[in-house]
């Protein structure tokens, strides 16, 4: 049995279905090719398929595909605005915020929910937030400074695209 | 050449734009046609006898293609070749890439099942029925050696499978000529290094050969395996982007690539196999639990004469890996100490856990914090000060390059001055006040200071050293290949010989062509990912081992200056000048001085390519077209001792880089919870390629140790069955827990290597257990607790509080 999923990702509609026990995350990948969702652990632990729903920060492991019928979905791959990087993205990349990029764009949506409420985060409240996020590879250090420079960035960012 | 530009600057990461827009490609993105979806079946038990098989059911399920049983691997493949981490095995055991008779720990393969989709195949292995005759699980070294205890492979007779020793200098001889002995049992637990990514396999057998897409960290590893397994000589293994590796992708993920080759043979399709994270946890290997009995053999001065060390490891339910911890600790036998008498006992011990692989430093951080809690134990009895017990026993600034006893050689550092910048930048007597004040509190502070070193460069010849009588040579030295191109249109590309798991090896390729090529790394790109038929490969073509750092970094720029000079002779040809009179920057080949005007004067590198490609006519006599060369690099300095000699001496790896570590914590004494409240590196990397990302390394690294240290772990219950199967409960640190780790960099170049380097990889994890431990008997000073395994977790941690009190 099959269950229609309409929903936007990314700003785009999509009319599909989905068995009912589909995980949003395999949707996502498998059925929409939207691979840089990623699955570190398929229990809601490491966050690495962190996507925005209807504005709020989701571990896609953690929800069916059929429960964003009819929902607003954001991936990585919805953060970059025609070819540029958004200022989140650039910070990253910047302070080599990465090894092995597994985990990134799981980061990136933390970390872009987090500045979405909170524009200006001290690194206490940065840590607090990102700790819904596993990274095995870089101890955190550069992350949490490319958050505080993407905090930098998006003021100067929303001055020119508001 | 002309002077480094780009060398030792951080120019921006060439892997991080794909990943920050989710184009990365991983195993797991990409899609064959007709690809059919595996799972695997795992043992329930910690040790069982495998009865009947019946899959009949699962095979009847609609939408399941291929089943595999444990009678299918016994007659379809071949068990592997005893590796070099087995060569100690008294009698040949063969090992399949499932079990086949019996089941040795909770996890273990024993089917798969491949169908339409992932779920459907979830849903067949339900339907497998196995009669398991469950045996007694043994999960303890003490009882495993045991007479009585249970065997785990009936053939060895004991579960104790390999026994052995080196020995250096004199031992005997020390320990009659000291004033004391100071003697501790020491013990590290099992941990893992998690990648987020777990094994992926994509297999598939065309007509013209098998291809094996995974995210090994040595690729070398599944080629033998598979070719060895299935007897398909044509295998082409592609590794796309790696999810993080640290060790953990090396070693069992052949058995995985073995079964998903077979399903992919057996059905004639492609298949696809992705683990799962409690798949990860209990199968995907983890370190060794190891405990040390340890001798020390000192002066009243806090002189150590000689070491004795009784190494017990327990390496789980193979024998695939049996000494790969304990030859490990030949790579930091001596830490950074001038001591010259010491002997290792070793004996790994078979029990119904997980098997063993590296992970982030392998044996090293167990060797380290040997050295680093006797450095505190001698100066605890002797009653002298544990830095200056250290600095009694460094090898000195002047006696490099210095040779240890076991014959590695440690090019260049100041072990000294690392020690004294880490005490300044630790305020170290600001903390000794706060600390005297934190005594009234249920807060206590405490401090440590230890020292380390981070090998690079393995060796293949290592392991002979305890093998001695091995008839065979299992590799010697090194050998890592690059490629390096000027395209026709004037840009760059390279191919390198490995694969990398996030080290940022694209970048720091790039920058090393940068300079020697002249040309900025904006135009310079990387091929692609490693790929079997089209990687220039050999024995040191893996992300391990630290061998990037001596290997790759070799092979690119001799690639590139050999790429230099054929660009220099076509360019002097056509500009009707000296070679000697050319420079390169920024694409353009240029005479100096000047003579004339520019286009008399340079060429670009897109006017070379278009000729070197397309224009016979203008070639000189004698050239061969085209701008590529590869180059294939050994360590140029890779001997002596490279073959051990008649004393057991072989230099285990090339290049040592060493850190001080400065930590303190607090320990809440009502809690046992541990928090690290500063934790400083001051770390020699030799010369730095691209500083952010030895960064990103150091802090990485240092992350993982003290996690470890911290709490997180594998447990396991006395039934065999892992209690640790989520990373919550297995305790990996998040940004809260996780201190931000200062570095300052003093870097002392290499003499021997192409640019001074040295590695730059798993270093921190070496020293960053000691520390913390270090740290945390220190605050706990009042209660005289002895910190002497780990990890400490609060329980621990109040538990040692408490039974001081008793």
């Amino acid at each position: 049995m099959k269950l229609p999923v309409n929903l936007s990702v990314n700003g785009q509609a999509y009319e599909e279905e989905a068995e009912p026990r589909t995980l949003l995350v395999h949707f996502l990948r498998e059925r929409l090719g939207l691979t840089g969702t990623h699955v570190g652990c398929v229990v809601g632990e490491c966050g690495a398929c962190s996507v925005m729903v209807d504005g709020a920060l989701v571990k896609s492991c953690l929800m069916l595909a059929v429960q964003a019928h009819g929902c607003e979905v954001t991936t990585v791959e919805g953060l970059a605005q025609r070819g540029k990087l958004h200022p989140i993205q650039e910070a990253f990349v910047h302070n080599f915020a990465m090894q092995c990029g597994f985990c990134t764009p799981g980061f990136l949506m933390a970390s872009h929910a987090l500045l979405e409420r909170t524009p200006n985060p001290t690194e206490e409240q940065i840590r607090q937030d990102l700790s819904s996020n596993l990274c095995m590879c870089t101890g955190y250090v550069q992350i949490v400074e490319a958050v505080k420079e993407a905090a930098s960035r998006l003021g100067e960012w929303r001055k020119t695209h508001t | 050449m002309a002077q480094n530009t780009y060398i030792g600057a951080s120019t921006r990461s060439k892997e991080a734009p794909r990943h920050v827009t989710g184009r990365g490609r991983y195993a797991d993105d990409m899609v064959l046609p007709r690809m059919l979806h595996a799972c695997i079946l795992r043992s329930p038990y910690g040790h069982a006898r495998i009865g009947a098989v019946n899959a009949g059911e699962a095979t009847q399920l609609s939408g399941v293609v291929g089943v595999i049983i444990p009678d299918d691997v016994k007659r379809r493949s071949r068990p592997f070749k005893p590796g070099r981490y087995a060569a100690g095995l008294r009698v040949p055991i063969p090992e399949y890439a499932s079990a086949v008779d019996k089941v040795r720990y909770v996890g273990e393969p024993v089917a798969m099942v491949a169908a339409e989709t992932r779920a459907k195949a979830e849903d067949a292995l339900e339907l497998i029925e196995i009669d398991y005759e469950p045996l007694s699980a043994v999960t303890d070294t003490h009882a495993a050696a045991d007479p009585s205890a249970a065997l785990i492979y009936e053939e060895l007779g004991s579960n104790v499978a390999w026994q052995g020793q080196v020995s250096y200098g004199d031992v005997e001889q020390a320990f009659a000529g000291a004033d004391r002995v100071v003697r501790e049992n020491l013990k590290i637990h099992r941990y893992s290094s998690t990648p987020l990514e777990p094994f992926a396999i994509i297999a598939e057998h065309t007509p013209e050969r098998l291809n094996i897409w995974c995210n090994s960290q040595a690729p070398e590893v599944v080629y033998e395996a598979v070719t060895e397994a299935l007897g398909i000589d044509n295998v082409r293994v592609i590794v796309p982007d790696i999810g993080g590796g640290f060790g953990q992708k090396i070693h069992l993920i052949r058995k995985y690539a073995v079964l998903t080759a077979l399903m992919a043979v057996k059905t004639g399709r492609p298949v696809k196999w992705i683990e799962d994270r409690s798949e990860h946890m209990m199968a995907g290997g983890h370190s060794c639990d190891q405990e040390f009995d340890v001798e020390m053999a000192v002066k009243s001065d806090g002189e150590v004469l000689g070491v004795i060390i009784r190494d017990t490891d327990d390496v789980g339910g193979s024998i695939s890996t049996l000494t790969i911890h304990f030859t490990n600790k030949l790579n930091n036998l001596f830490n950074t100490y001038k001591v010259q008498h010491l002997r290792l006992e070793g004996r790994s011990v078979l029990t119904n856990k997980c098997p063993v692989v590296p992970n982030r430093g392998i044996g090293k951080p167990g060797m380290c914090f040997i050295w680093e809690r006797m450095m505190d134990r001698i100066a605890q009895e002797l009653g002298l000060d544990q830095i200056e017990v250290r600095r009694k026993n460094l090898i000195g600034a002047d006696q490099f390059p210095y040779t240890t006893p076991n014959g590695n050689i440690h090019g260049s550092g100041d072990y000294q001055e690392l020690l004294n910048r880490a005490i300044k930048n630790i305020d170290y007597d600001e903390v000794r006040k706060r600390q005297a004040q934190s005594r009234d509190t249920n807060r206590l502070i405490g401090i440590s200071v230890v020292i380390g070193v981070e090998p690079g460069g393995r060796n293949a010849a290592r392991d002979m050293a305890i093998f001695p009588e091995s008839k065979q040579m299992p590799g010697a030295g090194g050998v890592e290949g690059a490629t390096v191109k000027l395209e026709k249109n004037g840009s760059v590309a390279f191919t390198l010989g490995s694969p990398s798991c996030g080290q940022g090896h694209e970048t720091t390729a790039a920058q090393i062509i940068a300079d020697v090529l002249g040309v900025a790394p904006e135009r310079i790109s990387i091929t692609g990912t490693f790929d079997s038929a089209l990687s220039p490969w050999g024995v040191s073509s893996s992300n391990s081992g630290n061998n990037f750092h001596l290997y790759d970094v070799g092979a690119v720029h001799g690639a590139a200056t050999r790429l230099r000079e054929k660009v220099l002779t076509l360019a002097a040809h056509l500009l009707q000048t000296d070679k000697a009179s050319l420079t390169i920057e920024n694409g353009i080949v240029g005479r100096v001085p000047r003579s004339g005007s520019a286009e008399d004067d340079s060429i670009t590198f897109a006017q070379l390519g278009k000729i070197a490609y397309g224009n016979q006519a203008l070639l000189p006599d004698g050239f061969e077209p085209g701008l590529e060369q590869t180059y294939y690099h050994s360590h140029p300095h890779a001997n002596p001792l490279m073959i051990p000699d008649a004393h057991g001496r072989v230099r285990a790896q090339y290049t040592f880089s060493s850190a001080a570590h400065a930590a303190v914590v607090e320990v809440d004494t009502e809690t046992g919870r541990v928090r690290v409240l500063r934790y400083v590196i001051v770390s020699d990397n030799g010369t730095l390629i691209n500083p952010s990302v030895v960064d990103g390394q150091i802090y990485g690294s240092a992350a993982h140790g003290i996690s470890v240290a911290l709490g997180e772990g594998f447990v396991y219950g006395a039934d065999g069955q892992l209690l640790t199967l989520t990373l919550l409960d297995y305790g990996k640190s998040t940004t809260l827990e996780t201190p931000h780790v200062e570095i300052e960099h003093y870097p002392i170049p290499d003499p021997f290597t192409t640019l001074g380097q040295k590695a730059a990889g798993e270093g921190a994890a070496i020293p960053s257990p000691a520390a913390i431990a270090g740290a945390v008997e220190d605050a706990l000073t009042p209660f005289g607790v002895k910190v002497r395994h780990l990890p400490l977790s609060p329980e621990r941690v109040w538990r040692l509080i408490h039974e001081s009190k008793t």
